[in-house]
């Protein structure tokens, strides 16, 4: 049986401030990582990725819940249940921009109680890892913005916990040095056997590096599934439809009141739909529609889909539901 | 554990003394600032001793070279802590100091700790220098003064982590920093004479340190009830600044302020 690293049972936080509305951050939370597992926390700026990472840290208190990690009850083990976390928590903003990146790593492992003696190798060997070699005995401040995010997660690493979370990894990083970050910590998930917990808004960064992925929403977990899986299970009713000669308008409106995920373009050879499916027998409906209003269908195929469409359509349904819950 | 506790110490020294090299002329330029203000108090007094008797300039230099050196010894120590935790909040790194599996207090006491040792070596230059400039060589008996030191930052340190807290909740505090720097100077200048001014902080522990360096006293010649008084001072201030740090820092974390600024 694969053992738990990380256990959030019914975790609420809400901010509370004089004279301000109450916003509600974090709204009945649950979910489990296991042991080795790569999971990202996948979600919009204020959908409350952060604030469930500092509360299972203790930086935060959340209102009502419970955290385990590995085993052991947060609060109850506070501050020894950190013998088996560290963080990266908004990039670069991590470090001591005086100290070197040498420095700074035997820093942080040392408020662990590890001394460089014994992991000399190690903090050599992460150095390595992220292309810091030249410039470890460079001052913090002298590092581009790419660099000062290494140093960061090598920190975290230097601290050798079997739990790491990465809050926004690749956040103003540019499009290359997003992309080898990306890679070197993919290489990292594989190579570590850690428990990584990635939060990001980038769909690249999760579908990257992560096994499983948690979407959330409004403070709330929208989806919790395996990245592959949520992949071809939107791919199965992701279609692409290419129609001969341009619909008429009769059909445009009743194809958009049916179906809110329609999106129709103007093409060379007639119209392209694009359109994700909530029901499979809903592929039946739509060929109805379109043979009764004269549509002469030229293609018919799957669409590629990566996570960001998968996202988009998660938020797009829950913004439905809770506009229709709304207007009832 | 114990062994690890070291390594932390460790840790935590080794960067505040790289800090204190990296920003070495920071640190040279406000000891020659109030340098400064000493020679022009000093030659003040001088002028002024012209039209009075000599015993007055000598009984008031000496309390002057002794007063100064405690109220800057304490400022920085004050200051060190009460700056180093906005600073670290707004640079980030105090969410990651709060990381530490040996706890944010152990953490706070290795810096107090290593900043007030490191802080003994520029304020014993600049005590000799003031020394040299008036001519009035006082005793330096370190074994009865690193205690009394100890005492009298005590009270320090607990408005530093009074106000460091307050900062973590309100952020823009400055203002009130400066107003303390005032308040530690007034409790050295008033008399102990008076008993009350005994329970405020420094006072005691300051006229103690005159004692040992003017009527060359030696630690366990003080009475022990003055001592016992200046560590008690200490240790009350100290307790309610770690009291109200805690307050704010519960407040802090229920509102998610630790990393903002």
């Amino acid at each position: 049986m694969e053992e738990t690293a990380l256990e959030v049972e019914a975790m609420s936080k809400t901010y509370r401030e004089r004279g301000r509305q109450e916003v509600r951050a974090v709204d009945n939370v649950s979910f489990k990582v296991k042991q080795q597992e790569v999971v990202g926390l996948l979600g919009p700026n204020g959908a409350g990725k952060t604030t469930i990472i500092k509360c299972i840290l203790g930086l935060m208190q959340p209102d009502a819940g419970e955290i385990r990690v590995f085993g052991q009850d947060v609060t109850k083990h506070y501050p020894r249940v950190l013998e088996n976390m560290s963080a990266v928590l908004e990039g670069s903003r991590n470090l001591y921009w005086r100290l070197t990146a040498w420095e700074n790593v035997l820093f942080f492992a040392g408020l662990s109680g590890i001394s460089s003696r014994d992991t000399h190798d190690y903090f050599n060997y992460l150095i390595e890892l992220f292309s810091l070699e030249d410039k470890k005995n460079v001052e913090v401040r002298k590092l581009s913005q790419g660099m000062k995010q290494k140093a960061s997660i090598v920190c975290a690493l230097a601290r050798r916990t079997p739990l790491v979370f990465l809050d926004e990894p690749t956040l103003g990083l540019d499009v290359e040095t997003s992309l080898e970050l990306r890679q070197i910590l993919k290489q990292l998930a594989q190579q570590e056997h850690r428990t990584i917990v990635v939060s990001s808004h980038n769909m690249d960064v999760i579908q990257d590096i992560c096994q499983r992925v948690i979407i959330l929403s409004g403070g709330r977990i929208m989806v919790d599934d395996h990245v592959d899986h949520l992949i071809k299970l939107f791919e199965t009713r992701a279609y692409r439809i290419a129609l001969d000669g341009h619909p008429s308008s009769e059909l445009e409106e009743a194809l958009a009141a049916r179906f809110s995920s329609i999106n129709m373009a103007a093409q060379k050879y007639g119209v392209e739909i694009k359109i994700n499916l909530s029901d499979r027998d809903d592929i039946y409906l739509l060929m109805d529609m379109l043979r009764s209003h004269g549509a002469i269908i030229d293609e018919i195929s799957h669409e590629d889909i990566d996570l960001e469409r998968v996202f988009l359509e998660v938020v797009r349904r829950e913004r439905d539901e809770y506009a229709s819950g709304h207007s009832i | 554990m114990n062994m690890r506790l070291g390594t932390l110490f460790r840790t935590v020294f080794r960067r505040e003394l790289t800090m204190m090299t990296r920003y070495a002329v920071n640190t040279v330029s406000s000891l020659v600032s109030i340098y400064i203000l000493f020679v022009l108090i000093f030659l003040g007094m001088q002028r002024l001793s012209s039209t009075m008797a000599g015993e007055f300039l000598n009984d008031t230099l000496e309390g002057t070279i002794i007063g100064f050196f405690v109220w800057t010894f304490t400022i920085f120590a004050y200051s060190d802590l009460s700056w180093s935790l906005t600073g670290e909040a707004q640079a980030g790194t105090l969410e990651q100091l709060y990381l530490s599996p040996f706890g944010f207090r152990r953490v706070c006491a290795c810096t107090v700790i290593s900043t007030f040792l490191l802080n003994l070596i520029p304020h014993t230059v600049f005590l000799v220098a003031m020394m040299a400039t008036t001519g009035h060589w006082l005793r330096l008996d370190v074994v009865s003064l690193l205690p009394l030191m100890a005492i009298t930052v005590m009270g320090a340190y607990g408005f530093g982590f009074a106000l460091g807290g307050l900062a973590l909740v309100y952020k823009r505090i400055q203002a009130l920093f400066q107003i303390v720097q005032f308040i530690f100077l007034a409790c050295l200048v008033v008399p102990t004479r008076i008993p009350w001014v005994r329970f405020l902080p420094l006072s005691m522990g300051n006229s103690l340190i005159y004692d040992v360096m003017v009527q060359e006293k030696r630690l366990w010649e003080l009475p022990p009830m003055s001592v016992l008084t200046a560590l008690g001072v200490g240790a009350v201030y100290l307790a309610i600044g770690l009291i109200v740090f805690s307050r704010c820092e519960c407040v802090a974390k229920q509102r998610g302020l630790l990393g903002h600024y």
